[in-house]
């Protein structure tokens, strides 16, 4: 008794994920309806074959012959003596019209289902894509895939094998039933009587095919995920010669997903002989409670054959309901899953009346920001600092004292806890966020490449630029000479994720993005890793292309784009330490002069001891 | 397919029992239309008493007929299972035998597909087709004999339909085999766009692409919509191709075995039981040209799987014993060269110089309980150089030795055991923490494993964690930072106690501070014990015995951190740059 309100709360659950597919569906609701239109009218054409042998064999057969019904008279006039031509003719076209509507009927689905899921899919990927950073650092992107390939596929599951054909299925079975009590309803008791039984052991097998199916996705995802990590970290269990372990582990895991399948070999078997066992015996039945009545005229043998017949198309959809309804219970599961995402807010988005400032000049003020990843871990603790247009301005500080999260916050990646940022007198929450991020342009470290050639990696959604523009920028990002020496140029293939460039190569690609996207601010992770002294000068040159006529804000890793800066900014555990140019700053006598006295001391003392 | 008989041979009992059972299920199924044209017969005769006992037989041969359908469906079924299980076991068993050539070649993801989907296929091939296999050629015996038995011409006439479904059915499932993987693939399309723009997410951002990789992912989802389409025509086709040709069929018996029954003193319980005879070869016959296409498949994802049986396992982790060996712990490599080309050629890059060789001609040397330091650039070859120390890789040429015996002498097993290398990439497994730091000994005792996590400097994050030590970490578990699982991998070494320590650049994604804190007191711990450090940082490093730093695969310098100082090459430069940083952190 204390299950029965949960059940009922799936009940309405269940219900509100369907409307929440419907509103998918609804846009091609004229397919859907007339789909189901074709529903019966399939059901009808199947269910009019066996009353053609019945009249075949009441009309044509048995000794005493019947009255042909009045629609058949002009029919069997037309073919005069081959009457049983007629017949043959009439069944023939029976049988057209039930497959001409099924395949009606299906297609019309799967169109519903594939259109449906293709605008649920595009939703879903055009959501993801606008949810906040904080979401990708707590969502593996492999949950993300599968949210939008197998999940998505699992419905389109339902609608193909599972959810629809369950109605035609039970119109049919409906529709039998009416049939036989119309023609004898002694007898269509008699052919009924399999039915409780049936039901009685459908409900034994199927309530435990429904447990053990569930576990057998459950351990069937506990192998799978052991195996792809097993695979994925195999030098380490070969390092620490745990391979026997671990097959071990593997095997365990194995034979429980072998068990439970076998167990549901054993149910699904079970109800698919019960099915056909009952269904094969109600033939006995038929006969030895009709055989009677045909003797005695009460029925005539044509009606006796009708009903065996029934009665097999009667049995036959209860042999994979089971199954059906397992499909219906994942397509739920995955709608669930998905809404889930759907409903996940997209929390930084532009707002409703964005405001522009009147020209672009790219000043930036930070204004007491304050950040946190976590609660309770703040990240930068009021910082305030002012940019003027066109400055460069280099910042300085450990791993972990705060300097990405700057640029991660200017670009609106994640908003502040405190304080605000102002880009050129406008607070970026006030932005219109597309035309901020145009405004800042980003360089990272690690240079992100997608698949596609060249050409499209450097002008990615500017595709108004033509190929002169792109190779002005790469020139500029002194990338041009490299590009040209590839096999095909420009339009050369990029790798895996540019495995066939080098890192200085993809970092001076990544400069001619950014050029080609000419933004009025620059903000820029300069890479750690060194690459060769050839490379070296021509990311020299290229950065000073870049950084020319922009506000810049480099996390800087180099001395020599230290120097350069306007004015540096030295970061420390979240909070600002020093600012100032490079001469206001060793004559300060702090931090920075210490910093660079080490570094002078490298460049200029020939004994190493001094650093000691 | 050889090898997959081996599988199945060990089941050959079972499978002959649900031969068996099969053939009693047909038989059964081949008296019920018999008994029901006889039952008609005797309606007509109007002899009520043989009908009531035809209808009784009939009854009791269909509840009979249930049980042993049952029997020969799930038996068959189950010895697919079985199959599917150990073919299963020996795959992994063996994947657990590859060495690193064969993970670099081969993608996780496809080798997942294969243990996946191509097993599944086997398993259809040996349950469901072995079940259909059997089932198809005994319906046929029996229903040809009863059909040609009772009326041979309206036996013909009635069997031209099912020829023509045999071949149609064999051509649509192929072309509906081809389009599902079709459509598989485009599915794959559309999972590798969503991972790629979700990689790059933060380029889809400061680029603002949402547009334009929704653009992508359209073209995608319009292609596999498309391919989609295409499959459900073909589907949607079977079913009414089936019943279709039956219901031909039937026509054709239904006029022509009228005319007979009129004609010619044909029982209309003969033309009853005639049609029941056919409905008998409707699914067989579909079934036949279906089970083709799986044959087809399962051939074919057999063949993919004996691929990775055929992928030769090198060096052998088999064989030899496990034990850890008793060694001083002297290492050597003697002019070694190590290309990850090797099996592939060679070729001269500019200059007339092997590009393509990570180690050329390193030579180093150094004694039991002494402490070596491998510093350079990212790709200068540092990893590659203590890979040879655990054989993940071997030597394109000269050799590594540990107390002067080559590596390749050693048992493998027994040189992992001795060998203990934290690896740069932290791996943790979907385990608690405390199995995860015991990953390499199972009867490890709790208290080693929390003396292991305070050397690693674990003991603070270990505290906060929700169910400390029984704490489910990893992906299906809690996740913990870069810094926080390169801690884990060091305890796991402390736990496995080896001779001989290697850590590569295992520290990267702590903090300088930490990085040195953790080496101290690690180091304390394993005094004795010789030490193979590799390290970005050179600061961190200095109190080596021997420092090398490493230059495009070869040793640039050597020395002593302060002879090193003194060269005033590349170390120095890398320690100055660490000096930077750690000032900058200590502020």
């Amino acid at each position: 008794m204390e299950i029965a309100p949960e059940e009922k709360l799936d009940r309405v659950y269940d219900l509100k994920l369907l409307k929440w597919v419907w509103s998918y569906v609804r846009p091609y609701r004229g397919l859907f309806f007339l789909s189901v239109v074709l529903m019966p009218l399939n059901s009808l054409f199947a269910l009019a074959q066996p009353y053609i042998w019945k009249l075949t064999i009441d009309l044509f057969l048995t000794h005493n012959r019947a009255v042909p019904p009045g629609w058949l008279r002009p029919v069997l006039g037309a073919f005069g003596p081959h009457g049983l031509l007629a017949m043959g003719f009439v069944y023939l076209l029976l049988v057209a019209g039930e497959f001409s509507t099924f395949y009606g009927q299906f297609y019309l689905t799967m169109m519903v289902a594939q259109y449906s899921l293709s605008d649920l899919r595009m939703a879903l990927f055009k959501h993801v894509e606008r949810l906040p950073m904080s979401f990708f650092d707590r969502t593996p992107t492999g949950r993300l895939v599968s949210r939008m390939t197998t999940d998505i596929d699992a419905i389109n599951e339902m609608f193909s094998a599972g959810s629809l054909t369950i109605l035609i299925d039970v119109l049919t079975m409906l529709g039998i039933v009416a049939i036989m009590f119309a023609f004898n309803a002694r007898l269509a008791m008699w052919a009924m009587c399999a039915v409780p039984p049936l039901l009685l052991i459908l409900n034994f097998f199927g309530h435990r095919a429904r447990v053990i199916y569930r576990e057998i996705r459950e351990r069937l995802a506990a192998l799978n995920a052991y195996m792809a990590e097993a695979l994925a970290g195999m030098a380490v269990i070969q390092l620490f010669t745990r391979e026997r372990r671990s097959r071990q582990e593997f095997d365990a895991l194995n034979v429980t997903n072998r068990d439970a399948q076998m167990i549901a070999n054993v149910y699904e078997a079970g109800v698919f002989s019960s099915v056909e066992a009952l269904s094969s015996a109600t033939i006995g039945i038929i006969l030895w409670a009709g055989g009677g009545e045909v003797i005695r005229r009460l029925i005539t043998l044509g009606t006796l054959v009708a009903f065996i017949d029934y009665a097999q198309k009667f049995f036959l959809p209860l042999r994979d309901i089971s199954s059906k309804y397992t499909t219906l219970q994942s397509a739920l599961a995955a709608m669930e899953r998905i809404e889930a995402l759907m409903e996940t807010p997209a929390s930084i988005t532009s707002p409703a009346a964005p405001r522009r400032p009147s020209t672009l000049r790219g000043g930036i003020i930070f204004d007491r920001v304050g950040f946190a990843y976590r609660k309770g871990e703040p990240v930068l603790r009021d910082l305030s600092f002012t940019v003027e247009p066109g400055r460069k301005i280099a910042i300085v500080g450990a791993t972990g004292s705060g300097k990405s999260t700057i640029i991660k916050l200017l670009t609106r990646f994640y908003d502040v806890s405190a304080g605000r940022i102002l880009v050129d007198g406008v607070d970026v929450r006030e932005w219109d966020l597309t035309a901020l991020r145009r405004a800042i342009g980003l360089v990272q470290q690690d240079v992100f490449l997608f698949a596609g050639d060249v050409f499209d990696n450097v002008r990615l959604a500017r595709t108004e630029l033509g190929e002169a523009e792109v190779r002005e920028a790469l020139r500029r990002a002194q990338a041009l000479d490299f590009v040209e020496r590839l096999p095909s140029g420009l339009h050369e293939e990029i790798r895996e994720r540019g495995a066939n460039l080098s890192s200085g190569q993809r970092q001076l690609l990544s400069f001619a993005r950014a050029l080609a996207y000419d933004p009025r601010v620059l903000v820029m992770d300069e890479a750690t890793s060194s690459v060769d002294s050839e490379t070296e000068s021509l990311v020299q040159r290229a950065l000073n292309e870049l950084l020319k006529y922009r506000t810049a804000l480099v996390i800087a890793h180099r001395l020599s784009t230290i120097e350069r800066a306007d004015r540096i900014l030295v970061l420390s555990q979240g909070a600002l330490r020093e600012s100032g140019t490079h001469a206001e700053l060793l004559a300060g006598r702090g931090l920075y002069h210490r910093l660079f006295e080490l570094q002078y001391a490298a460049a200029a003392e020939p004994t190493g001891q001094a650093a000691d | 397919m050889k090898r997959l008989l081996g599988y199945v041979r060990p089941y050959w009992h079972r499978y002959a029992l649900a031969t068996l059972c099969t053939l009693a299920t047909v038989t059964l199924g081949m008296v019920l239309p018999y008994l029901t044209g006889k039952a008609i017969d005797s309606i007509q005769a109007h002899n009520s008493r043989r009908l009531t006992l035809l209808a009784g037989e009939i009854f009791a041969a269909a509840l009979l007929m249930g049980v042993v359908r049952w029997f020969s469906r799930f038996m068959f079924f189950n010895c697919g299972r079985d199959v599917e299980y150990c073919l299963r076991n020996d795959l992994f068993t063996h994947l657990t035998l590859l060495d690193r050539s064969f993970y670099e070649r081969q993608k996780t993801g496809d080798l997942m597909s294969r243990m996946i989907n191509d097993l599944s296929a086997v398993r259809m091939m040996v349950g469901m087709g072995a079940l259909t296999f059997a089932n198809t050629p005994i319906v046929y015996i029996y229903a040809l004999t009863f059909m040609f038995a009772k009326q041979w011409r309206l036996t013909f006439v009635s069997l031209v339909p099912f020829v023509i479904l045999f071949f149609a059915i064999r051509r649509l499932t192929h072309s509906l085999m081809e389009r599902s993987l079709r459509v598989q693939e485009e599915l794959g399309a559309i999972g590798a766009k969503v991972q790629e723009s979700l990689s790059g997410i933060h380029v889809v951002k400061a680029y603002t692409l949402h547009e334009r990789e929704a653009e992508e992912f359209r073209r995608r989802n319009d292609s596999y919509n498309e391919q989609g389409l295409a499959l459900a025509r073909l589907r949607g086709a079977m079913m009414p191709l089936i019943r279709g040709t039956y219901a031909t069929s039937m026509m054709t018996v239904l006029v022509y075995g009228s005319y007979l029954v009129t004609q010619h003193g044909m029982s209309i319980g003969g033309l009853v039981a005639f049609m029941g005879y056919l409905a008998q070869l409707m699914w067989p016959t579909t079934a036949l040209g279906w089970v083709i296409s799986i044959y087809q498949r399962g051939r074919a994802s057999m063949k993919r799987l004996e691929d990775i049986f055929l992928a030769a396992a090198t060096p052998s982790i088999e064989g030899g014993g496990d034990m850890r060996l008793e060694v001083a712990g002297a290492i050597e490599w003697e002019h070694v060269w190590f290309s990850y080309f090797a099996h592939e050629g060679i070729q001269s890059g500019k200059n007339g110089r092997d590009v393509r060789y990570a180690l050329r001609d390193v030579s180093v040397k150094i004694a039991a309980g002494e402490k070596l330091a491998i510093v350079g650039r990212t790709g200068a070859g540092k990893s590659t150089m203590v890979k040879l120390l655990t054989r993940l890789v071997e030597p394109t040429a000269g050799r590594v030795t540990l107390d002067g015996r080559d590596l390749r002498d050693l048992s493998l097993g027994a040189l992992r055991k001795t060998v203990g290398m934290v690896p740069q990439e932290p791996t943790l497994f979907s385990d608690t923490m405390a199995r995860n730091i015991a990953f390499g000994r199972a009867d490890a005792s709790l208290d080693e494993i929390a003396r292991a996590a305070r050397v690693a400097g674990l003991e603070a994050d270990i505290a906060v964690l929700p169910q400390g030590l029984a704490t489910i970490v990893g992906e299906r578990g809690m996740s913990l930072s870069g810094g926080q699982k390169q801690r884990v991998t060091i305890a796991r070494t402390l736990v496995y106690d080896p001779a001989v320590v290697v850590l590569d650049d295992a520290l990267s994604s702590v903090d300088t501070e930490t990085e040195r804190g953790v080496l101290d007191s690690l180091v304390e711990s394993v005094r004795g014990h010789t030490t193979v450090v590799v390290s970005h940082r050179a600061s961190t490093v200095r109190d080596a015995d021997h420092i090398i730093v490493l230059e495009d695969g070869e040793i640039a310098e050597r020395g002593t951190h302060g002879e090193l100082m003194a060269q005033r090459g590349i170390y120095a430069e890398l320690f100055h740059r660490q000096l930077v940083e750690e000032e900058l952190a200590r502020y």
